[in-house]
């Protein structure tokens, strides 16, 4: 066992009369790990991600968070350390966005001052303006306004662990990418222990770095993003990654500022070829030289050029072993 | 309050209406009920609706509540058939079984009534904690708070204008049933109703079921007066 292990899974299965939901699970996350569930429906992702809030309790093997197996917990002081978020957020209907919020830090006794503040710096956290929305009931809230609560809900006891369950499963596709991008920023400022399944593949190459592939219950593989991308264990996992689609999977992981040449000034033909940012992706790039039919781009920052990028060094772009995405 | 007032009136109202009942029963001697006052009648009336009403929504709330946690689900299938079935046995009936039991007067119109005025509770209270959202108990669970707390603070509120609905038909079915109770000897608004029925004197039956009437309507109004406060101050979906 790994001393520096956040949440350890040794041989955890959850058996129904019946079926295995989960069968001998090894996993090993590490503080401050972005570790991503993924796989199709009913492969146990749900059950692997709730036996760990003692939600569903494991039939065998052990859970230890930081070292302690779980079981020696009292299970609601346990999940009060632990923050939930789910796909249908679980908001309380009864309970204005605040109130909400502050579920946790109540039950965990803070005094009202603290829990204000905390309500203040989640909203603030999240981009959701105190005055507007503090004082809303969640069915007054759009879908995404309301997974925003609920994240802000699962942060407000400051819990080292967070999981989350599909949480952006039912968005639009841009409310979705657009918290996803938040997720990320948050997880920079805030290095918690997250635990995040889905079933879409793209969701968890761009959050994770520490992707979990399983399937009837076990864990087929495990890797960093770029190591699924460059070697999936078998057919399943390539499958997962969309097949002949890694190629531009891959690319969307890579950012143009790493692979552009640099030290580029403007000359006057520029300005008829198209441009990019240094921190879209490859895949963006490609994308651009396919709808201008040109090979090469120029890289702009706030309206500097810094380099430029074309589509042979696209080609040859050769992941970085160790990125997070 | 319109509703209130009414019933003032024609409590206090109806002795001096003596001609207007006169021309209804132009053959009786008497035409207004004088054996009790209309007044005693009807605190008699809500006296025993209220004893029935407290106890059934007690053992009703409570029941409900016990077979929805994990350690009385056994139970659920009986309590929720003997609910819904229980609507479909006549209140007079009730009544007949309880006099054996109890013999006449107040206490088996209480149990009568109890036991009427608890299938709309227990019905309706299983249908709020049932309606429940599964997501809403899963985050409340996953938060940390305990299953005492889960049924405060999530599920009784997330239930509590449903329950009323309840308690509410249950009180007001149960004002229009109390006054058969007349007729095993307790002394309520059915009073003036049976003893005109028995006589063949129509202002007493008159007298009575207009009473009998406001009361509902009355009681009615004001619950209902109370679960729309509860709807605003929840402000739910
Ligand atoms: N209470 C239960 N009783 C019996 N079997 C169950 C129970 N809960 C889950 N299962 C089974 O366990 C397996 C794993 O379920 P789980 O919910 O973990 O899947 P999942 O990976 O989260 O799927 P999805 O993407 O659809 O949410 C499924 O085959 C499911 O049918
Ligand atoms: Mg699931």
């Amino acid at each position: 066992m790994k001393p520096n292990a956040m949440i350890e899974l040794n041989k955890v299965s959850k058996h129904y009369d019946g079926t295995i939901a989960v069968d001998s699970v090894d996993l090993s996350i590490k503080q401050g790990d972005f570790c991503v569930l993924v796989g199709t429906s009913g492969c146990g992702k749900s059950t692997t991600l709730r036996m760990i809030n003692r939600l569903i309790s494991h039939t065998k093997g052990q859970i230890m968070i930081e070292g302690q197996e779980i079981m020696s917990f009292d299970p609601q002081s346990l999940r009060r350390r632990i923050g939930y978020a789910i796909q249908n957020t679980g908001l309380f209907p009864h309970w204005d966005v605040a109130r909400n919020i502050g579920t946790v830090p109540k039950l965990l006794g803070w005094p009202k001052h603290k829990i204000q503040a905390r309500i203040e710096e989640l909203l603030e956290l999240l981009n959701l303006p105190y005055s507007s929305f503090a004082h809303k009931y969640p069915s007054e809230l759009s879908g995404g306004q309301a997974q925003r609560v609920g994240v802000a809900r699962a942060l407000a006891g400051d819990p080292d662990i967070l999981l989350m369950d599909e949480p952006f499963g039912a968005l639009d596709p841009i409310t979705r990418e657009s918290l996803q991008q938040e997720l990320l920023r948050i997880q920079q400022q805030i290095h918690k222990t997250i635990v995040f399944v889905t079933h879409d593949m793209d969701e968890a190459l761009k959050l994770a770095n520490h992707i979990v592939v399983m399937d009837q219950g076990r864990i087929v593989q495990q890797a960093t993003p770029y190591e699924l991308l460059l070697n999936p264990a078998n057919s399943f996992v390539s499958q997962l990654l969309g097949g002949e689609d890694r190629g531009l999977k891959q690319a969307g992981l890579m950012h143009v500022a790493d692979f552009m040449k640099t030290n580029r000034t403007m000359t006057p033909s520029d300005h008829q070829l198209a441009q990019i940012k240094p921190d879209d992706s490859l895949r963006l790039a490609l994308s651009v030289m396919l709808w201008h039919q040109q090979e090469q781009l120029i890289v702009m920052d706030d309206n500097h050029c810094v380099g430029e990028i074309s589509l042979q060094q696209i080609i040859q772009a050769k992941p970085y072993a160790d990125h997070h995405g | 309050m319109f509703w209130l007032t009414c019933l003032l009136v024609a409590t206090f109202g109806f002795v001096h209406l003596e001609e207007l009942f006169a021309q209804i029963s132009p053959t009786q001697r008497q035409v207004i009920y004088s054996r009790d006052s209309f007044l005693a009648l009807l605190l008699n009336h809500i006296y025993l609706v209220s004893i029935a009403a407290i106890i059934s929504i007690c053992v009703g709330v409570i029941s409900a509540i016990f077979v929805t946690r994990s350690y009385g689900k056994e139970f659920l299938p009986l309590v929720s058939q003997v609910a819904s079935m229980g609507q479909t046995f006549p209140p007079i009936a009730v009544l007949a079984l309880s006099v054996p039991l109890l013999g006449f007067g107040t206490l088996p119109t209480i149990l009568a009534l109890t036991l009427y005025g608890l299938l709309p509770i227990v019905r309706n209270t299983l249908a709020g904690i049932q309606g429940v959202n599964p997501a809403v108990l899963e985050s409340a669970k996953g938060m940390g708070m305990s299953s005492i707390q889960v049924l405060w603070r999530v599920e009784l509120p997330l239930s509590s204008t449903v329950i009323l609905s309840g308690i509410r038909t249950s009180i007001t079915i149960n004002i229009a049933t109390a006054a058969i109770g007349s007729t095993i000897g307790a002394s309520t608004l059915g009073d003036p109703v049976i003893s005109g029925l028995v006589n063949g004197n129509t202002a007493y039956v008159i007298q009575g079921a207009i009473l009998i009437g406001l009361l509902a309507l009355t009681t009615d109004s004001f619950l209902e007066r109370l679960q729309q406060k509860l709807i605003v101050k929840h402000s739910l979906m």
